[in-house]
This record gives C-alpha cells, sequence and structure tokens, in this order.
C-alpha cells in the first residue's frame, strides 16, 4: 500500500508523542495530528492539567535518549500532608511529624509496599497477554507474573495476594492508623478514579501508583526540571529529531477503513485526508472506536464492553491566585506534593457525595504552585467532583467547589483563604470538552481490576490492536493505563512495529 | 377458601393462551399442550400422522403467534438489518422476505429467523429466541427504533397443497402474482393481513400475520374456506415430521443459540452447520465476519449432515459409527419419512467423517419391542437437503389442487 506516512498517530499528548518518537526512530515516516494549537494534552499549557507528572519510564528515557533533549530530573519531591494539625512530611519511606511508632510503621509499610510493586511494575512494562487464542508466549508472560510475586517468598506473596484486592482504608487502619499520614497514601490510591479509601481495589491502585516509578525509586515521585512543560519539549525534541512532523490545529474527523476492512488513514475535519498503513490513536477508547471509527466497524459485543467502560472523570482542577503565601507554606513548599486532607474518614466522605452525583462539603485536595508576576498561582487536584454531577456543571457549582475547597485548605493551612484573590475551576466536563477526554477522565478509564492488563480497555482488545487491522490505541485507554509514564504509547508503538504494518 | 389468604400471582403462572387458544382447544382432542415461548401451543390435536399428511395433501393451520418478533424502524433500519446478518440485507426488496442467520463476534450463529422487508426503513424479524437486547446492542449508535412485537402480532402458518385454491375462494387476488418470499397487504374478512408465500414445508403455503384483536375473524374465515379442501389445525408434531422432510433446521435441537449456550464448545458456526451458503463477505463489517472470513478457509471440526439409514426405523437421539466401532457422532432429528419413503435424519460427524470419510458409517438404533429392547446398525449415507420439495411450492400463480 502506498501512502503519505508509514504512520498516523492522532493526538500529541505524550503518550502519541512517544510512540510517534518510537516510531520515527525505527525508520517511519510518521506524522502527528494535533487538535488543539499546542501539543502536550493534559501537560501542555501555561497551566497544564497534569502539573505534577511523574519521569517518563526509565526505560523510554533511555530508548529515546531524553537526556540528550535535556531531560533532567530534580531531587524526588516529598510529601507534605496538611490536616490541621502539626504538618506531616514524607520522604520516601520516612515520616516527620507523626509519633514515632507511626513512623515505624509507616517505613515498615512503604518498604513493603515499595516490594510488591516491584513485582507489578515487570507487568506494566511491556504488552499485558491475551487469553483468548493465547501463544506460548503469552503463556510465558502471564506465567512471570506470578515467579515475580512467588519470587517475593512465601510470606509475602501469601501477604500480597491478600491485601491485593483489599482497599487501603483497612490496610492503613492495620499498619499505620488513620490521620494526615494515611490520608497521603489514600491520596495516591484514589486520586483521579472514582473510588474512595473503602473501595475494594484501592490498594491494587496504590501499587499501580508505586510501580508507575521515576527515577526516584518506588512511591517516590520526580517531576523533571521545568515540569510538564519540559516532558513536552524534550518528547517533541526526540520526536522531531528522529523524522517525525507534528501537526497541531488538525483535528480528525474520522478513520478512514477500507473494503478490506483496513485502516488506511484519517480524513481532518478540514478535508484533507492522510493515508497511512498504522494508525495510532491517543485519543481515549470511547471516542477513538466510537467517534473516529465509528460503530459500524466494531462488533455488538464490543459496543457493549466499550458503552460499559467506567469513565466517570472525578478530579476538578482549581487554579487559585494567591498575593502572597500564608505563613504555613514557604516557596520551597511549592516544589513537593502537598496534600490536604485531614485524614481517611474525610476523603471516603468527600467519596460519599460523588458517588450520589453531589460535591463535596469538604473536598480533598493535592496540590502544587508556581510562582506568576503578580503572586502565586496554586493548581489544586479537588476530588471529587464528579463529571455527571447532578443537574450539571455551571458557573455557581464551580464557584461553591471553589469555596468549599477553600474553605478545606484554610482549615489545614490557617491564612490560605485570605490570600486567594481570584480562582479559575475546570470541571471533568470541562476537560471532556477541551481535551476529547472521555467524562472527563485523566486516565481514559478508570484504573481497577477488570479494567486493567488484558481487560484494558475492554476484554478481546488488549494488546493495543483495536477490532481494524493497522488500527492501535496508543493513549492511558490502553496498558497500563494513566499517570505520566508514556508506557502505552512505547508498548503501542511497540505493537505496531512488531505487526509491521503493510510494509 | 378464604379469598384473602389465596396469593396472587404477580407473572402468569403456566403457559399463556395464544390468540387463537379458543379455536385450537375445541378441536385439541388429545389435550396436547407443549409451553413455546411461554404460550400454550398444541403438540398434537387428534393424530399426527393425519395431521401430516394433512400438510403434504391438503392445507393445514398452525399458530405461530409465540414467535419472537421484533420490528425494526428508522433511516438506519437497512445498516443495523445488514451489520446483523450474514446475508446481504442491501439486497433484499421492500415487499420480499428472506431467510437469515446472525452471529455472534466470535462466528457462532445466534439463531436463523425470517426477514421481512416492509419498506426502505422498515424490517420485521421473527426468529425463535428472545432477544430484544441482543438487536439492541447491534443498533446502539445507528439512527434506528428497536422493538419487540411479539405480544402484538398475532400469525399462523397455512401450509398444504390446497392453500392457493382456498385463498382464491376468499377472493384474494394478489396470490396470482405472488412469488416464493413475496409480502402483500391484504383483507380477510375485512381486516388487514400481512401475507407471505412462505413456511416450514418445503410445499405450497403462506404465513399470515395480523393485529390480536382481528385474529379469530381471519382464522374463522379461512378456517371455513378450507372446509371442502381438507382444512385442518395441526400441532407441533406433525410440522415436525414436515420441517425435517424440507430440510429446515431448528435451534434448540439441531444447535444451540449461542446466546444460550452454558458449555464453551457447544456453540456452533454457519460452516458447521452447512448454512453457509448465507454467509456472504461481499459487503461491509457486519457482526463476527472478521472470525467467519477465517474459518471460510478450514475444514469445519465437525459438521451437521442430513443422511439417510438404511431400512425403516428412525434414528432418533442415535449414536454414529464408523466401522461399526468408532464413535464418531450423533444424530439430532430424525423421521421416516412417509412422502418421500426414505429413513431420514440430521446428524453431527466429527472431522473426517462425513467430510472425507463418508463410507462405513453406520448408526446404531435401539427398538423397544414390547418391553424388550433390539439394537440394530445401520448404514448411513450422506445426503443433501432438502429430503423433499415440490414443484409446487414456487409455480406462480399457484395452482388449484
Amino acid at each position: 500500500m502506498s501512502g503519505d506516512f508509514d504512520a498516523i498517530v492522532i493526538g500529541a499528548g505524550h503518550n502519541g508523542l512517544v510512540a510517534a518518537a518510537r516510531l520515527a526512530k525505527e525508520g517511519k515516516r510518521v506524522v502527528v495530528l494535533e487538535a488543539a494549537p499546542e501539543v502536550g494534552g493534559l501537560l501542555g499549557g501555561a497551566d497544564p492539567v497534569a502539573a505534577m507528572p511523574f519521569g517518563i519510564h526509565p526505560k523510554i528515557a533511555s530508548g529515546l535518549g531524553l537526556s540528550r533533549h535535556g531531560l533532567r530530573y530534580g531531587a524526588p519531591m516529598k510529601t507534605l500532608s496538611f490536616g490541621g494539625g502539626e504538618r506531616v512530611e514524607i520522604d520516601g519511606s520516612v515520616a516527620r511529624g507523626v509519633s514515632p511508632e507511626m513512623a515505624a510503621n509507616f517505613a515498615e509499610l512503604h518498604r513493603k509496599l515499595a516490594r510488591y510493586s516491584g513485582a507489578l511494575a515487570k507487568m506494566l512494562a511491556k504488552a499485558p497477554p491475551r487469553f483468548r487464542d493465547g501463544g506460548l508466549g503469552d503463556m510465558l508472560s502471564m506465567a512471570q507474573l506470578g515467579l515475580s510475586i512467588r519470587g517475593l517468598g512465601k510470606t509475602d506473596m501469601r501477604d500480597m495476594l491478600r491485601i491485593i484486592l483489599s482497599n487501603v482504608w483497612d490496610l492503613c487502619e492495620d499498619e499505620i492508623g488513620d490521620g494526615p499520614l494515611a490520608a497521603a497514601l489514600a491520596m495516591d490510591a484514589t486520586l483521579g478514579g472514582a473510588m474512595g479509601p473503602r473501595s475494594p481495589g484501592t490498594v491494587l491502585t496504590l501499587l499501580y501508583r508505586f510501580a508507575s516509578t521515576g527515577s526516584g525509586g518506588a512511591g517516590q515521585r520526580s517531576t523533571p526540571i521545568g515540569g510538564a512543560a519540559a516532558v513536552v519539549s524534550t518528547l517533541t525534541k526526540a520526536a522531531e529529531a528522529s523524522g517525525a512532523a507534528i501537526r497541531t490545529s488538525s483535528p480528525v474527523a474520522r478513520i478512514l477503513v477500507d473494503d478490506s476492512d483496513r485502516a488506511v488513514g484519517v480524513a481532518l475535519e478540514n478535508g484533507t485526508e492522510l493515508r497511512a498503513p498504522l494508525i495510532l490513536s491517543n485519543a481515549t477508547p470511547r471516542r477513538t472506536l466510537f467517534d473516529l471509527l465509528g460503530p459500524q466497524h466494531l462488533n455488538a459485543e464490543d459496543v457493549a464492553r466499550l458503552r460499559h467502560m467506567a469513565t466517570n472523570g472525578m478530579v476538578a482542577r482549581i487554579d487559585l491566585d494567591l498575593a502572597e503565601l500564608p505563613d504555613g507554606l514557604s516557596e520551597a513548599d511549592l516544589g513537593h506534593r502537598i496534600v490536604v486532607a485531614q485524614d481517611m474518614r474525610r476523603i471516603e466522605r468527600a467519596f460519599n457525595a460523588a458517588k450520589y452525583g453531589e460535591l463535596p462539603e469538604a473536598p480533598a485536595v493535592e496540590l502544587t504552585g508556581r510562582k506568576t508576576d503578580t503572586g502565586w498561582r496554586l493548581a489544586a487536584l479537588a476530588q471529587f467532583a464528579p463529571c455527571n454531577l447532578k443537574g450539571g456543571w455551571s458557573k455557581p457549582k464551580k464557584d461553591k467547589l471553589a469555596k468549599a475547597t477553600i474553605k478545606a485548605m484554610e482549615a489545614a493551612i490557617p491564612g490560605v483563604g485570605g490570600k486567594i484573590t481570584g480562582w479559575e475551576v475546570r470541571s471533568p466536563a470541562d476537560l471532556e470538552a477541551t481535551y476529547g477526554l472521555t467524562g472527563g477522565h485523566w486516565h481514559h478509564g478508570e484504573l481497577r481490576i477488570d479494567q486493567m492488563l488484558m481487560m484494558r480497555p475492554f476484554a478481546g482488545a488488549a494488546q493495543y490492536r483495536m477490532p481494524v487491522a493497522g488500527l492501535y490505541l496508543c493513549g492511558a485507554g490502553a496498558h497500563p493505563g494513566g499517570d505520566i509514564s508514556g508506557l502505552p504509547g512505547w508498548n503501542a508503538a511497540g505493537q505496531a512495529i512488531k505487526d509491521g504494518g503493510a510494509q | 377458601m378464604n379469598k384473602a389468604l389465596t396469593p396472587r400471582p404477580q407473572m402468569p403462572m403456566g403457559a399463556l393462551p395464544a390468540p387463537f387458544h379458543k379455536r385450537i382447544a375445541a378441536e385439541n382432542f388429545q389435550h396436547s399442550w407443549m409451553n413455546w415461548n411461554g404460550y400454550a401451543s398444541p403438540g398434537v390435536l387428534d393424530t399426527a400422522e393425519f395431521e401430516y399428511f394433512a400438510i403434504r395433501n391438503q392445507a393445514t393451520l398452525f399458530d405461530i403467534s409465540p414467535m419472537c418478533k421484533f420490528r425494526i424502524n428508522g433511516p438506519d433500519a437497512e445498516a443495523v438489518m445488514n451489520r446483523m446478518m450474514t446475508r446481504d440485507v442491501r439486497k433484499q426488496k421492500p415487499g420480499r422476505v428472506s431467510y437469515v442467520i446472525w452471529c455472534d463476534e466470535d462466528g457462532n450463529v445466534v439463531d436463523d429467523g425470517t426477514l421481512f422487508r416492509r419498506s426502505d426503513d422498515e424490517f420485521l424479524l421473527f426468529c425463535q429466541e428472545p432477544q430484544l437486547l441482543w438487536i439492541k446492542d447491534i443498533a446502539w449508535g445507528f439512527d434506528v427504533e428497536v422493538s419487540e412485537v411479539t405480544h402484538d402480532l398475532a400469525g399462523f402458518a397455512f401450509q398444504g397443497p390446497t392453500t392457493a385454491a382456498t385463498l382464491r375462494d376468499l377472493k384474494i387476488k394478489e396470490i396470482e402474482t405472488m412469488r416464493p418470499f413475496d409480502i402483500r397487504d391484504i383483507k380477510i374478512a375485512g381486516k388487514k393481513v400481512m401475507i407471505s408465500r412462505t413456511g416450514f414445508t418445503g410445499d405450497l403455503g403462506y404465513e399470515l400475520v395480523m393485529a390480536p384483536k382481528d385474529a379469530l375473524a381471519v382464522w374463522d374465515a379461512v378456517y371455513a374456506a378450507g372446509q371442502l379442501r381438507g382444512v385442518r389445525i395441526i400441532g407441533y408434531e406433525a410440522l415436525e415430521m414436515a420441517r425435517i422432510e424440507a430440510g429446515f433446521l431448528l435451534p434448540r435441537v439441531d444447535f444451540i443459540s449461542s446466546q444460550t449456550n452454558l458449555r464453551v464448545n457447544r456453540a456452533r458456526n454457519p460452516y458447521e452447520i452447512g448454512l453457509d451458503w448465507l454467509v456472504t463477505f461481499d459487503k461491509p463489517h457486519y457482526n463476527g465476519k472478521r472470525v467467519l472470513q477465517r474459518l471460510a478457509g478450514v475444514a469445519p471440526k465437525r459438521k451437521l449432515f442430513a443422511i439417510e439409514i438404511s431400512r425403516d426405523k428412525a434414528a432418533h437421539h442415535a449414536l454414529v459409527y464408523h466401522r461399526k466401532t468408532r464413535e464418531v457422532g450423533f444424530v439430532t432429528s430424525a423421521l421416516w419419512s412417509a412422502t418421500t419413503k426414505r429413513n431420514i435424519a440430521y446428524a453431527w460427524l466429527e472431522a473426517p467423517f462425513g467430510q472425507e470419510v463418508k463410507d462405513d458409517l453406520w448408526v446404531e438404533i435401539y427398538l423397544q419391542r414390547e418391553i424388550e429392547w433390539q439394537r440394530r446398525m445401520e448404514r448411513v449415507m450422506i445426503v443433501e437437503r432438502p429430503f423433499f420439495v415440490h414443484p409446487r411450492r414456487t409455480v406462480t400463480p399457484p395452482l388449484n389442487f
């Protein structure tokens, strides 16, 4: 098949850029089509939605030579947890501001989670096995997960299997007790998803986050120097250096399928058609398969699975302008991950409201900040703010959420409320409208056991290959899912190269 | 009994009376009723053999109201039916019926049925298995309305050589120009009736569909008109004999719908069932197409065959052997065909038997004769379906008999 390109990547989010860079590095002629005027997706813009990205997976960073393009990491971030009392600092497995007994228990728990997540991390880095007509390689890959869990030793293995499907509430209550320290872990386990600390499976999501490691080691976040913008610019450079073309303001209207049932190109909204034997979509599974491809190309079973994929976003982004910082918060603090949640109980209460389509009275907050020309800007992630809010999202609802968030912050960091001069709220519905993000869900779909591994995005469509030959999913809707690791894009490109396209 | 203490059933208990129940019950001398899709359906009214010979020599009425019936209408109705069926529905013109099958994502048959195209954007689908949600899943994302009309439409099959003459007596002019699989809208006893030249018997025959409130009036008019043509009401047993002869398969008897099987390896694809003549690839994507394309190139692991058996004893539920020793399959439907004077059956045979290896196949028939059992090994011949089809089935205008 002759084509304009060897591969078309839809969407220049970080996964799209990683996929494009890997394909281009393998000698493919690649074009990336981005609907927005600028690249980066949720990492793009002056105040990116994902303000505090994890590092790109080390395998990808070295594979694409990202350090050559300027990717540098600072020291791993600390987590500062404000609960109204003494502030708690978490630096790896070391917790300060809690009783020595709690600190010791936390250190033990942290080391344990790091060990268990190591067993999981091996699965994240590669394409998931496939159960249906699975070959020997798939069986071996599955066996490897079994072996890596077995490799933990009998006691750890039993303990991991005991807790992995349980909830973070019980785990923390058992091991360290409730409080700001447990709240910080519970935030890691629940942020971005539609689950509270007591929801089953939140230990798994916590381990997932531990396993999505940057250079800082398990459970420690390292953000590149320069933040999200640095991730986007180094990935762009890496892709372009290998010859990939990136076209912004080029929204794709649909994916073209020929009579032999192959994806052969895309039609842009301006009518231009581009052809390539490999199409990789960084859009969400639903947007890719329903809006761009069309249900007429899918079996009814897949349509039903996709319709039932859980994708209700639960996080609102609130940018808060401050004239100056309050006493409890220093400039240095803003380089770290700040959690505002008194305890797990508070987070669970916030989730209870959202479960029924309502706004919480006291949202749980994760934030970071930066200096601006006139003062400070805090980027707050407030949960839980359901995309399917009762009565829909409106300015009064957003203001209500902002005020509730500020009130919760004031209770934890006295004085912060008085310094706030203005705010801007981006609801999950806004994220859906701006980024084509189904349900405004960061991870393109809930990260939970029935939507992971070979079940991601849905059973029968794993391994990045979509039902129409030549079409691949390379975004967070594919294994291993959300967070800023680049692994879905990397793995999808690998699968596309392995399948060979038509070349 | 204290009325206040009598439990009142929230759901109807037992089988529901179908729209023609009063008329059928009046002649059901055997009081033989079966549960067909929740309705009381006659098994046999007096003698299965008499009813069977009425199908072949006279005219017969059989209540098909319990069939599952669905209406699909809207601008995308054709696209939705084409996306569901393995045949090319685009080629089916309004006013025509086609025999169709449809498959799941693994290429296994969900069901078979008759698809009535009422207009450019309206279809009626008659089939065996309840499946409203399945059709709705197929139709999701399309501009179409899918509704179940099982209880909103009454219908009966009017089959046999003297049916055309009876309808002529009723002054139904439309039958003169109706070819097999044609649909017409007519009036009988002043009531609206959808008539199609279709059936389950391999012979001249029609199916009539009407509103339940008009059901008895239409039935009475046809029944009265047929008195001198030997019209009889028949039950399932007689129809079963005719359908085996006519080469039709019955879901739940000859194969199982892939929506209902519990054991994973029980579902069957069109190549195994021998319905691959209904599968085309020269059309856009439809459910299961990708797998069916793969299956088209390989020999099925097992296949359903029409077989003929030596001597006269029907091989109900018999096992099939190769060289009288190795078990290679089993019979699903069997009949001593009185019309063709052949001992016929359908049998599932594991590959390569029936495909490459056709010789030295035997069925083991058990016969009970006044308590004592006899066992017979009878020779099996692989033959073509159907066993019976009469030329008058297709002659247009239809002949008087």
